[in-house]
């Protein structure tokens, strides 16, 4: 048993040395918010937080996370009110199917968290994940009205 | 349509509503539906709930796979139901011939008709449910009917009575159906026509919304497949003992041209079923490759033949599209739980109809026994009308005896679709002296969908519907036929089918002949020294949608103004499920590499429901027509699909999405589809810019390299 910090409450968790984090989170720790996508690290639908930054998680031993660690989900992302990403992302309506949408948006909180006002290179730099129903303009659109959100 | 007392009202107690909730159940009994629901199934209100704490409740009976359907479906019966949309809550439709499409006589999502096929047949549930609530409120209140209205579910009268619909819903449901309820004039519409917010935002943004891949059972195990890499092949031989030595795995399950390692936990499934020692042997692709699979669509044209032209300005040209991927982001998955007398599916589908009798037949239960629940979609594009990832997991839980989660990895996904087919077209068209073609000739040599999916050995019943849904071949050839006037235009099509399976891939036939057909106008339009814009609403005369769409987006576009230095714009048009789109792309070609800057986009749907749905559609289908235009192709060496995950099926990313401006044409014309036609334009308008930018023509798909 391990124990690991997600979305600030203590989870103990049994799994293999090698298992990706997202396995734990989805099937150990029944957060199913994260999504599989790829496992190779290359859609970004298992992207969550580590300490704040974001990690694909399909390709992240769930042995490597220090137990100090806090490990950050969609699920854990708002607060009383939605995440402004996650507000931002309603206003746009950004989401269609939907799917890859909690990898997004934790990629897109980890961005804004260090920079308010990403240029649309900054953007493209950041936002790899893929979304196959093609919302990215809206992805763009909303990352924009989030950083207003925040300021 | 009519409505019949046999199943229409139910008052039923039903746990999952709030307190001691009240159903009201509402039957289409349309012609096209024979059987009786079971009795589960009818105990939850088969369209609407109404709960005593006023939670109103749709049933939506199609699937959700991005395309907004569930917020389009229930703005219409929230608007004759006259309720709050924002407070209805959503649920998905299982398996009930209740909930068959009327278009296509069986339950299913496809053809972007959900909007075109529900919306008469929900206005009257909606309003059927509206006029017994308000019947049985002005019993209650002692008044006439007739002089009561709704407001947000309240029943009001003139004396200042009033009651909730949660107040009435049982009493309501005792009274006789009306035959033909008054439905709500169009000016008086507060959804239908407005952006009203999607009613699943809330739950994508927070990772609440539950996917196949979501589904927990007590108890259930997880699987994961290996199939054959050969299409076809089957297996020769598996280490049963290896495999029952590794950790947590419990079982090795033979499934149709493969095997499903089941264990305790799906990183277990998964890791054993990646080593697992197993052979095949046989196959029917064995020794295609992309070459052979050209080699055979060039020698079935060679037979067919060219047209011979009478001289003068001609063009004679190949068209070339590859084999395609759904890659939808959630892999293919399903839960089942066979148990002796009655299995109950979870299933991501398309189409839970088609699964019903299929899980009957694999399962020897009757249809009565099983249950198919439906989930959201994480994609769908026409990949979840399959029924393959279904089969695979009732087989697994058949097999164990217990609930099983089976998910495919990406690699199995991507190896294992039913491919939008590769084709090679040949064209001959003659412009006359004013330069506009005289005559079209069309010949056309590559896979049939329809043709496969008899082969598939569905279901008879559903074959024949499919083939009165889509016509016989159309699958292949729609969007052959040009909405221009020529005189002389003719199409022949050589099935060609080298047993790479294929499928239905949104916008499906037009998916791959807008490309050949738009670009072989704007060929013409260049060779007669036209604007290709110009050149094209001269010969529109009988098509006069079309052409407001094309004049719509080019006056959006500043078609003919200025451009920033190294731009060039790209325009083409075209009709598919009823509703036509037009395109004007504006790009740059630099080192190489084709740019797109900006998207302005018109659509004619006719009568709509929810325009911010639709401008999401049509930007989706932009970026999904842009990344197969650039880049997609599935390749076939030794027999089996070479590429395997996003690094070799590179789809579209954020840095290949443009600016997009979607307008939508005002009119009452019936409605069309908004899902899959936005995509059709997109490769010719984008050739035809990359040409007006660089003088290239692209006739191969994907660019790839071309422009190197």
């Amino acid at each position: 048993m391990k124990k690991l910090n997600i979305n600030n409450q203590t989870v103990e968790v049994d799994f293999d040395e090698d298992t990706p984090l997202l396995w734990v989170i989805r099937d150990e720790a029944g957060l199913t918010g994260t999504k599989f996508g790829c496992g190779i690290a290359q859609c970004g639908a298992c992207t969550v937080h580590i300490d704040g930054v974001p990690v694909r998680s399909c390709s992240y031993p769930a042995s490597a996370v220090p137990e100090s660690a806090r490990i950050t989900t969609v699920e854990g992302l708002a607060g009383d009110e939605l995440h402004p990403v996650q507000q931002a992302w309603m206003e746009v309506q950004v989401p269609q199917c939907g799917y890859c949408q909690s990898g997004q948006i934790l990629a897109a909180a980890a961005l804004l968290e260090n920079n308010r006002t990403p240029s649309d290179e900054e953007i493209d730099a950041a936002m790899t994940n893929i979304c196959r129903c093609g919302t990215y303009p809206r992805i763009r659109k909303a990352i924009r009205r989030a950083a207003e959100l925040m300021a | 349509m009519s409505l019949s007392r046999r199943k229409f009202l139910q008052t039923t107690l039903l746990t999952s509503i709030a307190g001691s909730g009240l159903l009201l159940g509402c039957s289409r009994a349309s012609k096209q539906i024979l059987s009786v629901p079971n009795a589960s199934d009818a105990s939850l209100g088969m369209w609407l709930r109404v709960g005593s704490d006023d939670q109103i409740t749709v049933v939506v009976p199609s699937a959700e796979m991005g395309q907004g359907v569930t917020t389009s479906l229930t703005s219409i019966v929230a608007e004759e139901l006259e309720v709050e949309l924002s407070r209805v809550q959503v649920a998905l439709a299982p398996a009930n011939t209740e909930y068959n499409n009327p278009e296509m006589g069986m339950q299913g999502t496809g053809g972007s008709n959900s909007v075109l096929a529900w919306w008469e047949p929900l206005r009257k549930i909606g309003a059927s449910a509206r006029s017994m609530l308000v019947q049985a409120a002005a019993q209650q209140m002692q008044v006439p009917a007739t002089e009561c209205t709704v407001e947000d579910g309240v029943v009001k009268h003139p004396s200042g009575k009033s009651l909730r619909y949660g107040e009435v819903a049982a009493a309501a449901a005792k009274l006789e159906v009306p035959s033909e309820p008054a439905l709500k004039a169009s000016k008086d519409y507060r959804y239908v026509g407005k952006s009203t917010p999607r009613l699943d935002n809330r739950a994508k943004v927070t990772g609440s919304a539950q996917f196949g891949i979501d589904v927990q059972v007590p108890g259930m195990l997880y699987a994961a497949v290996r199939q054959s890499p050969v299409f076809g092949a089957e297996v020769a031989s598996y280490d049963d003992a290896w495999a029952r030595q590794q950790k947590g795995v419990v079982a090795v399950v033979p499934i149709p041209n493969g095997v499903a390692v089941v264990a305790d936990s799906y990183w277990r499934a998964r890791k054993a079923m990646l080593a697992l020692p197993v052979t095949f042997e046989g196959g029917k692709t064995l020794g295609q490759s992309d070459a052979s699979i050209r080699e055979s669509f060039v020698a079935a044209l060679d037979d067919v033949g060219k047209a011979t032209l009478s001289g003068g300005q001609m063009i004679d040209v190949e068209y070339e599209v590859p084999y395609l991927a759904h890659a939808t982001m959630e892999p293919m998955n399903c839960t089942a739980d066979v148990q002796p007398n009655r299995c109950t599916v979870w299933a991501p589908t398309q189409f839970p109809g088609m699964a019903k009798g299929k899980v009957a037949d694999l399962t020897g239960l009757d249809e009565e026994q099983v249950t198919i629940n439906c989930t959201y979609l994480g994609g769908g594009f026409g990949r979840r009308a399959e029924q393959d990832f279904l089969v695979h997991a009732v087989l697994v839980s058949k097999a164990v005896g217990k609930p099983v989660k089976l998910i495919w990895t990406r690699e199995e996904d991507t190896q294992h679709d039913f491919y939008r087919p590769a084709y090679l077209s040949r064209l001959q068209v003659q412009l006359g002296a004013d330069g506009a073609p005289e005559q079209w000739e069309h010949q056309l040599a590559g896979p049939s969908i329809l043709s496969q999916l008899t082969e598939r050995a569905f279901d008879t019943r559903i074959i024949s519907s499919v083939m009165g849904w889509l016509d016989w071949d159309m699958t292949s050839t729609e969007g052959t036929k040009l909405p221009y006037r020529v005189k002389d235009s003719n199409v022949d099509y050589a099935i060609v089918d080298p047993g790479v399976p294929v499928g239905f891939w949104r916008s499906v036939g037009s998916s791959h002949n807008a490309f050949t057909v738009e670009s072989v106008m704007d060929e013409a339009a260049h060779l007669a020294g036209k604007d290709p814009l110009e050149y094209r609403l001269a010969l529109l005369q009988d098509h006069p949608r079309h052409a407001n769409v094309l004049k719509r987006a080019a006056e959006d576009a500043g078609w003919g103004s200025p451009l920033p230095s190294g731009h060039a714009q790209g325009l083409a048009v075209h009709e598919s499920f009823k509703s036509i789109v037009a395109h004007v792309f504006e790009v740059s070609v630099e080192n190489g590499a084709v740019r797109v800057h900006k998207v302005h986009s018109a659509i004619d749907c006719g009568r709509y429901v929810n325009p911010e749905i639709i401008r999401q559609q049509v930007e989706g289908s932009i970026v999904f027509g842009i990344s197969s235009t650039l880049r997609e192709k599935i390749s076939i060496q030794a027999g089996q699909v070479s590429n395997s995950n996003y690094h070799d099926y590179p789809v579209a990313r954020m840095t290949d999405s443009p600016e997009i401006s979607v307008s939508l044409m005002e009119n009452d014309e019936a409605p069309g589809g908004v899902g899959e036609p936005g995509v059709p334009p997109v490769a010719p308008a984008l050739c035809n810019a990359i040409f007006a930018a660089t003088g290239k023509r692209i006739r191969k798909l994907p660019i790839a390299d071309q422009l190197a």
